[in-house]
C-alpha cells in the first residue's frame, strides 16, 4: 500500500486540534496525518509530492446546496451579463447591449448545421438594461426570421423567443394567457411581444422550452459540472433537489459516470420525496429513501431528503413575516399545507433521515422551525441536524430557537452579491437587506451554519461564496449589514466542515484529519490572509480527490 | 377542444368528496358519460369505488365508465401531456390543486392550444374558511384563492345555521368582490355547474333531479341575435344565473356562443358555423333563479326578422 506525502506552502486543515501543517501523508485515498514532513513520515515507505510546495492546501470545498444538473445549462449559449466560466476554463463574455445579443445570437445561430432545430440559449437578464425598451420577438427576429429562437432568462422564469418560435408552436395573439407578453398596452387584443413569462405561457412554445427542460438530463450536463466543481476547488457537492426517487431510471447513468475514476466529484444528492407541494404516502417513500442509501457508492451518496416550501424573494413567492414586501406585489407561496407537514417530516425523521427544508421567506421558515420543534419532541433524536437551506431572512428570535432544536442553517451568502441592491431598494428594504444572511448572529447564537451559491442560479465557486460573507458588498458598492461579515476562518469552514456536518459527513469529509478522506481544495493563496476584497480571486489549482489530482481546466503548468 | 378545471381549496374543504361525486355520476350530465380524466396529488385519498376501476398502474387508474384518474408525479407539464395524448382523448381535465396551490397560475394552462379553460372552482369549508383566512401562515394564500374562483363552493353549510350561512356569505361576497357562492352539503352540486351542457329543457332535466335547491331555464327561438345584445344580456345577468349557456344564430352571419360559469363570461364567436335557431340554458339556487325575469330579458334579445 503506497503513501504519498504531499508538500504544500501551508496547509489548513480546520481541524481545531491541529490547525495547520506543511505536509500532508495520504494512504489509499484516506489521510494518514497532517504535520511537518518529520511529523507524518513515520507511516512507512513514501513518495514525496512537491509539486504544491508554492500551494496552500485547504479540505476540498463543500458546495452546500447546488443542483448538478444545472450542468446542463452550460451547454447552450450563455447571454448573460457578467462573465461566466465555462467547464472547459475558458471564460463566456458578459453581453452588456442588445446589439451584442444579437450579434452573439447569430455566431450562435451561424454555427448550427440544420435548418429546423430551434436556437436556444441562455442566461439573458434584463434587469441589466433598465433603459432599454423590453427585449421583443423583433430584435431576436433580426437574428433569424426562419429559425424558431428561445431566449430562457437567467432566473428561468422568463423566455423571448422570436416570431418563427411562436409560429411554429401556434401561439397567435388569441390566446388568453396572462404571462403572453403583449405590444401596446398590454391588451389581450394587441399583438405578442415574444416574452413568456411563467411555465404556462413558456411552455407553449414547446420545441424551445423542451430542449431546456431535456438538456438537464444529459450525461453531458454532469460531466460539466464535475468540470466546473474541479476548477473551483469543490470535492463535494450536495444535489439539493435530486430526482433519483422521483425518476429512478435516471440513477444508473448518475452511477456509472459518477464510479468512473476520472469524475472528480463527490455528489451527495438529497432527493425531493414528492413534486414540490403535492402529498404523497411519505411513510413508503421513506423506505424508498433508505432503501436508495443501500445502493451508496463511494461518489454518491444519498443522506437525506429535500423539501421545497416557498418561492424566492425576488420572485416576491418567498413567504415573509410582517410587515412583508417594501415595494412590489406579494405572491407568496407555501409549498406545504401548515397542518400536514409534520406528517411529512415525520416518517423521515423517525427513519433518521436528514432533512433540509429549502425557506427563502421567514415565515416559511417559522413553519418549518415549529413543525421541527414538534417532531423533535415526539421523536427525540437530538442529533437530526435537519437544515433550512437559504434561509435568508432568518431573525434572531428564530436563531435562538434554532440552537435550541439543533436547526442548521444553509445561508444563500451569494445573495448579497447578486440582488443585495435589488433587496435594499425593492424587495425587503434597508433593515432586512441588511440583515440577509445573517452569519455573524448565527455564529453568536451558537447556529451551524454554511454559505453556498445554489448553482446554477448563481455561479458555482466556494471562493467566491466565502467572499460574499465576509465583505457583504453589493454591485453598488453597499455594506450590507457591518455587524452580520464573518471572518475567513469561519468562512471557510461554513464551505467545509460545516457542510459536511449537515449532512452527517463531517467524520469522513470536511476537515484534513486523519482517518478522513484526501480530499482537498490546491490553492494559490491563503484565503485565510488575503486582502479579503480578492479572496474570490484566489486562482485554484485543481483538487485532489481521495488523493488523485485532478487539475482545473484553466491551469497551465 | 378538451375542457379545462382548475378544482382548488384548502385541506379538508371537500375537494376529494366532489371528485368522488363526478367519478360516479359523469353519466348524469345527459345519460352519456364524459371522458373525464382527473389529474390529482396522490391516489391515497381519493378513495375510488373498487367496482369502478377496471384497470391501475402506479400513475393511472383507468375507470369502466372512462374516466381516467392521473397522479402528479412527474410534474404538471408532464402529467398533461400524458392526458392529451390518451386515446380516446378525454373530453374535459380536472386538476386537483394542492390546498396551497396558486389556482390563477395554473388556470394559465387552460392555454387555448388544446386545453380551454372552463373554470376555476374553489372549494371552502363552511366551518373553517373565515379562520383559514385569517391563519398565520396561509391566511393571504387562501384569500387570494378565493379571490381568484370563478365559481365557490361553501360547502358544509348543514352545520351552520341559517344566520351564520347568511353572514358567511355576505362576508365571502365582500371579500371576493362578488364572486358567485354555491351553498352546498357533500359537494352535491348539479355536474352541469362545471362541464358544458348539451341542450336540453331543463325544467326537466335529470341534471337537476335530486338537486331541489337548483332551478334550471331555458328558452329557445327561431331568430337571430347582435353580438351587441349579447354582450347587454351576459352583462345584465346577475349573481343568481349560477351558470349558463347559450348557442345563437349571429344576425352578422355564422354563430355566437354564451358561457357562464359564476363570475366567468366568455362569449365566442363562431364564424363558419351557421345556426337557424337560437338556444339558452341556465342553472341558479331556486331561491334566487327567477324564469320569469329571465324570460323577459331572453324577449329583449332577439331580433324580429320578419
Amino acid at each position: 500500500m503506497s503513501i504519498t506525502i504531499y508538500q504544500a506552502k501551508k496547509i489548513i486543515t480546520m481541524n481545531p486540534s491541529n490547525p495547520e501543517g506543511t505536509h500532508v501523508a495520504v494512504r489509499e485515498g484516506l489521510i494518514l496525518g497532517v504535520g511537518s514532513l518529520d511529523e507524518v513520515s513515520g507511516w512507512g515507505e513514501y513518495e514525496l509530492d512537491i509539486s504544491f510546495s508554492e500551494h496552500v492546501i485547504v479540505p476540498g470545498f463543500v458546495e452546500a446546496h447546488a443542483h448538478v444538473m444545472a450542468g446542463g445549462m452550460m451547454l447552450l449559449p450563455y447571454m448573460g451579463y457578467f462573465e461566466r466560466k465555462l467547464p472547459d476554463g475558458s471564460t463566456a463574455p458578459g453581453i452588456k447591449s442588445y446589439e451584442a445579443l444579437v450579434e452573439a445570437l447569430k455566431l450562435a445561430e451561424s454555427n448550427m448545421t440544420d435548418a429546423e432545430t430551434p436556437l436556444v440559449a441562455v442566461g439573458f437578464d434584463p434587469i441589466y438594461f433598465p433603459d432599454q425598451p423590453r427585449l421583443s420577438r423583433h430584435d431576436l427576429d433580426e437574428v433569424s426570421e426562419t429559425r424558431g429562437i428561445y431566449l430562457q432568462h437567467a432566473s428561468g422564469h422568463l423566455a423571448t423567443v422570436n416570431s418563427a418560435m411562436l409560429a411554429e408552436n401556434g401561439v397567435t395573439k388569441e390566446m388568453k394567457i396572462e404571462g403572453l407578453g403583449r405590444e401596446g398596452n398590454g391588451e389581450l387584443s394587441d399583438e405578442l411581444n415574444g416574452e413568456l413569462r411563467e411555465p404556462a405561457a413558456m411552455s407553449t412554445c414547446k420545441t424551445g422550452n423542451r430542449i431546456v427542460q431535456n438538456i438537464n438530463q444529459t450525461e453531458q450536463a454532469l460531466l460539466d459540472f464535475g468540470a466546473l466543481a474541479c476548477n473551483a476547488g469543490i470535492t463535494t457537492c450536495t444535489d439539493l433537489a435530486g430526482f433519483s426517487i422521483l425518476a429512478p431510471k435516471l440513477l444508473s447513468m448518475w452511477q456509472e459516470i459518477t464510479d468512473d475514476a476520472s469524475f472528480p466529484l463527490r455528489i451527495a444528492q438529497y432527493n425531493i420525496p414528492a413534486m414540490p407541494g403535492a402529498a404523497a404516502a411519505f411513510d413508503e417513500i421513506a423506505d424508498q429513501f433508505i432503501a436508495l442509501q443501500k445502493k451508496e457508492t463511494e461518489k454518491l451518496r444519498f443522506p437525506g431528503v429535500k423539501f421545497i416550501m416557498d418561492g424566492s424573494i425576488q420572485g416576491f413567492s418567498a413567504l415573509i413575516e410582517e410587515p412583508g414586501y417594501f415595494s412590489g406585489e406579494d405572491h407568496g407561496q407555501l409549498l406545504t399545507i401548515p397542518e400536514q407537514f409534520a406528517d411529512w417530516l415525520r416518517p423521515f425523521h423517525r427513519a433518521n433521515l436528514n432533512v433540509h427544508m429549502h425557506c427563502n421567506g421567514n415565515l416559511t421558515q417559522q413553519l418549518a422551525i415549529d413543525t421541527v420543534e414538534k417532531i423533535v419532541r415526539e421523536d427525540p433524536w437530538l442529533d437530526h441536524r435537519h437544515t433550512i437551506t437559504h434561509a435568508q431572512l432568518t431573525t434572531q428570535a428564530q436563531l435562538r430557537k434554532m440552537a435550541k432544536i439543533g436547526l442548521c442553517a444553509n445561508f444563500f451568502a451569494n445573495h448579497l452579491w447578486y440582488w443585495g441592491d435589488q433587496h435594499y431598494d425593492i424587495t425587503v428594504g434597508p433593515e432586512r437587506a441588511n440583515s440577509l444572511e445573517p452569519c455573524a448572529s448565527a455564529l453568536r447564537e451558537g447556529v451551524s451554519f454554511s454559505i453556498h451559491s445554489d448553482a446554477g442560479v448563481t455561479p458555482l465557486g466556494s471562493l467566491h461564496t466565502m467572499w460574499c460573507a465576509v465583505n457583504r458588498i453589493t454591485p453598488k458598492g453597499r455594506v450590507l449589514g457591518e455587524v452580520e461579515k464573518i471572518s475567513a476562518y469561519e468562512a471557510l469552514r461554513a464551505v467545509t466542515v460545516s457542510a459536511a456536518y449537515q449532512m452527517h459527513l463531517d467524520h469522513e469529509i470536511g476537515s484534513l484529519e486523519a482517518g478522513k478522506k484526501a480530499d482537498f481544495a490546491v490553492l494559490e493563496e491563503n484565503p485565510l490572509t488575503v486582502e479579503p476584497m480578492t479572496i474570490r480571486d484566489i486562482k485554484v489549482w485543481g483538487t485532489v480527490l481521495a488523493g488523485t489530482k485532478f487539475k482545473a481546466a484553466c491551469v497551465v503548468d | 377542444m378538451v375542457g379545462f378545471t382548475i378544482l382548488g381549496g384548502y385541506l379538508g374543504t371537500g375537494k376529494t368528496t366532489l371528485l368522488n361525486h363526478i367519478l360516479r355520476n359523469n353519466h348524469s350530465l345527459d345519460g352519456q358519460p364524459r371522458r373525464i380524466a382527473l389529474l390529482i396529488n396522490d391516489f391515497g385519498d381519493i378513495n375510488i369505488d373498487a367496482q369502478l376501476i377496471e384497470s391501475q398502474t402506479e400513475k393511472q387508474i383507468n375507470l369502466a365508465n372512462g374516466c381516467v384518474c392521473c397522479t402528479l408525479n412527474d410534474g404538471f407539464t408532464d402529467a398533461l401531456e400524458t392526458l392529451l395524448a390518451l386515446e380516446p382523448q378525454p373530453e374535459h381535465i380536472i386538476v386537483e390543486a394542492s390546498g396551497v396551490a396558486d389556482v390563477g397560475n395554473l388556470s394559465q394552462y387552460g392555454t387555448g392550444q388544446e386545453l380551454k379553460l372552463a373554470n376555476v372552482i374553489v372549494v371552502a369549508d363552511a366551518e373553517t374558511v373565515r379562520e383559514k383566512a385569517n391563519d398565520k401562515y396561509v391566511a393571504r394564500t387562501i384569500q387570494r384563492q378565493l379571490k381568484t374562483a370563478d365559481l365557490l363552493l361553501l360547502n358544509k353549510v348543514d352545520l351552520l345555521t341559517e344566520d351564520e350561512q347568511q353572514n358567511l356569505t355576505s362576508w365571502l361576497t365582500e371579500l371576493t368582490d362578488g364572486v358567485p357562492v354555491v351553498p352546498c352539503i357533500k359537494c352535491d352540486i348539479p355536474l352541469a355547474m362545471i362541464f358544458d351542457l348539451k341542450h336540453r329543457d331543463f325544467s326537466s332535466d335529470k341534471t337537476l333531479h335530486g338537486h331541489e335547491h337548483y332551478q334550471g331555464w331555458s328558452y329557445n327561438s327561431q331568430k337571430p341575435i347582435s353580438r351587441q345584445a349579447l354582450n347587454e344580456f351576459a352583462g345584465s345577468v346577475g349573481q343568481e344565473v349560477l351558470r349558463c349557456k347559450g348557442l345563437f344564430a349571429n344576425e352578422a352571419g355564422g354563430s355566437l356562443e354564451l358561457q357562464v360559469v359564476g363570475k366567468r363570461q366568455e362569449i365566442t364567436v363562431h364564424e363558419s358555423v351557421n345556426r337557424k335557431d337560437s338556444q339558452i340554458v341556465a342553472i341558479g339556487m331556486s331561491t334566487q333563479l327567477k324564469p320569469e325575469k329571465l324570460n323577459a330579458l331572453a324577449e329583449t334579445l332577439f331580433i324580429d326578422t320578419c
